[in-house]
């Protein structure tokens, strides 16, 4: 598998997700890259063996785009407040923050207190950052045990 | 990587996983990680980053403890 096939999966695969507000299937991406779905299917493999891709055990799609996640997350991502709402959901905060950061554009995350579950709100407006309330970012596992378990990181 | 009310709630949190605490980041500096790891995600030239230049955009956010060590 060439890494040009691989790169045109991975793109499509994020171009579709942030289109469709979803994760696309392997058959949704093949269908418009016009190719099969296996061979889809083993570019998932090689991305997510690479760490680019993070994908469901059981059915082989994805689970993780980072920052996007293709389940729902308390890390609501919401943009386009004047031009068009779109949502997504981020991995976690730093994910979450990522997908405003990939867009380039304003947006907000609706979060709760990873303790007590009060609401948050994190917005950025042309750059700027602010929580309402105010609120503190934590990593709980040190950067070189990230992939140990990364759906609880 | 969650997001706290404050640093009582962190410490909570830890103590109900049983976990050590971890690094704390200003809403500001989680801000300025996201917005310089992931900027360039939709590019089609993008590639994963190396442990190296990794640890130097860490490096660049003033993150250069133990801590944000990949390797």
């Amino acid at each position: 598998m060439t890494d040009d096939f691989k790169n045109r999966v991975r793109l499509r695969l994020y171009e579709m997700f942030l289109e469709l507000g979803r994760s696309p299937s392997m058959a949704e991406i093949a269908g418009t890259l016009q190719c099969s779905v296996s061979d889809v299917a083993a570019a998932f493999r090689e991305l997510a063996a690479a760490h680019m891709l993070v994908l469901q055990e059981r059915s082989g799609e994805v689970l993780m785009a980072n920052p996007l996640s293709a389940v729902p997350t308390p890390f609501v991502v919401e943009t386009g407040a004047d031009a068009g709402f779109r949502s997504w959901y981020g991995n976690c905060i730093w994910d979450a923050l990522g997908v405003i950061a990939m867009l380039q554009r304003d947006g907000r995350v609706l979060t709760s207190c990873g303790c007590c579950g009060e609401s948050m709100t994190v917005s950025v407006r042309q750059g700027e950052v602010e929580a309402k309330p105010p609120g503190i970012v934590h990593f709980a596992l040190p950067a070189k045990r990230w992939w140990d378990d990364i759906v609880f990181n | 990587m969650l997001i706290f009310r404050s640093e009582e709630h962190i410490e909570k949190w830890c103590k109900a996983w049983r976990l050590p605490r971890g690094a704390t980041l200003s809403v500001e500096q989680a801000w300025k990680l996201a917005d310089s790891w992931y900027r360039d995600r939709m590019s089609p030239d993008w590639r994963r980053r190396t442990v190296e230049e990794a640890h130097e955009l860490f490096r660049s956010l003033g993150l250069s403890s133990e801590f944000w060590r990949l390797a």
